[in-house]
């Protein structure tokens, strides 16, 4: 077999790096604490607080959201334009399945707990630039869940690799 | 090996595979299919390259490819091949993302960018063949 170069394949960003090192900077200002022990009275207790951070909202969330809305943004396209119904609802089906699984993960309330999002602005009347403007949701979606997946713990890696795909084929399915 | 490894090498049998697959794909179609065909299996080549490079530079063992592969089921016609393309796409995008969980930065960005491509290429295949729906929810997820 011969063997060529590698061939270049994909992004190579990396942006999760600067998160990682400054919580290493906390663990390890936590640590030094600790070694100290009581004697010092703890006057900043900012680095304390860190350590038991009031409830965050999950990194997740706006993903959890932007499923919700790219939802919405079809079914409202949809019931403008019924003629292209039976090409957007599997899509929004798809949205509501991500939504769902994304709130199981980050232990939100479910999907259909929640009154359905609404999108913002009514979807235009002309077919086309309904068109175009829900392959503009899905391209950002698609980035934003390219992004999310590669800073993820390992345990989400796939379900936000799934979600990044499944956006990338509505923007395809939307041509 | 390493689970890093393990997924990698996985994944370049999956290559092999559709390498060998786009034989039989490429014959039955023409004109813009035959040359989509043609691209799928240039990226399906140029992954194998880069994986039997990487996975032979970190030491590990790198699988051998098959003389022939089993067809899922015959390919005879246009319809049939279009078919064939659709698996093809939609069974190499599950082992990388199966490669996800156990890789980082720059082999993640990779395996994703795989997914992702293949995924959007099944979509293409399935509008080819009429199929419908154009997309499933969860790509490459398995079941």
């Amino acid at each position: 077999m011969v063997l060529t170069c590698p061939v270049a394949m994909g992004r190579t960003m990396r942006q999760d790096d600067a998160s990682e090192l400054s919580r290493r900077g906390l663990l390890r200002a936590g640590a030094l604490l600790a070694l100290g022990g009581a004697a010092a009275p703890l006057a900043g207790c900012g680095l304390l607080d860190r350590d038991e951070p009031p409830p965050q909202p999950d990194p997740l969330a706006p993903l959890l959201d932007e499923s919700r809305q790219l939802a919405a943004g079809l079914r409202a396209a949809a019931t403008a334009h019924p003629d292209l119904a039976a090409r957007l609802l599997p899509l929004a089906e798809s949205h509501e399945a991500h939504a769902a699984e994304l709130a199981r993960l980050t232990g939100a309330v479910t999907a259909s707990a929640t009154p359905t999002a609404t999108p913002s602005g009514s979807p235009p009347t002309d077919r086309s630039a309904a068109l175009a403007e829900l392959r503009k949701s899905e391209r950002a979606g698609r980035e934003s869940a390219i992004r999310a997946c590669a800073a993820a713990p390992a345990e989400r890696v796939a379900l936000l690799g799934s979600v990044a795909a499944a956006r990338a084929t509505h923007l395809e399915a939307l041509r | 090996m390493s689970e890093s490894a393990e997924a990698l090498a996985a994944a370049l049998t999956a290559e092999y595979a559709a390498i060998w697959a786009y034989g039989p794909v490429g014959v039955r179609l023409s004109g813009t299919e035959r040359k989509a065909a043609a691209e799928a299996e240039a990226a399906h080549r140029a992954r194998r390259d880069a994986l039997v490079v990487q996975l032979s530079t970190g030491g590990g063992s790198v699988p051998p490819d098959r003389a022939g592969y089993a067809l899922p089921f015959p390919v005879t016609d246009r319809a049939s091949a279009l078919r064939l393309a659709v698996q093809v796409e939609e069974r190499t995008a599950a082992f990388w993302r199966a490669a996800l969980p156990v890789s980082t930065g720059a082999e993640r960005d990779r395996a994703l960018a795989a997914l992702v491509e293949y995924a959007v290429r099944a979509t293409r295949w399935r509008r080819s063949a009429g199929l419908t729906p154009l997309t499933v929810p969860f790509p490459g997820r398995p079941g």
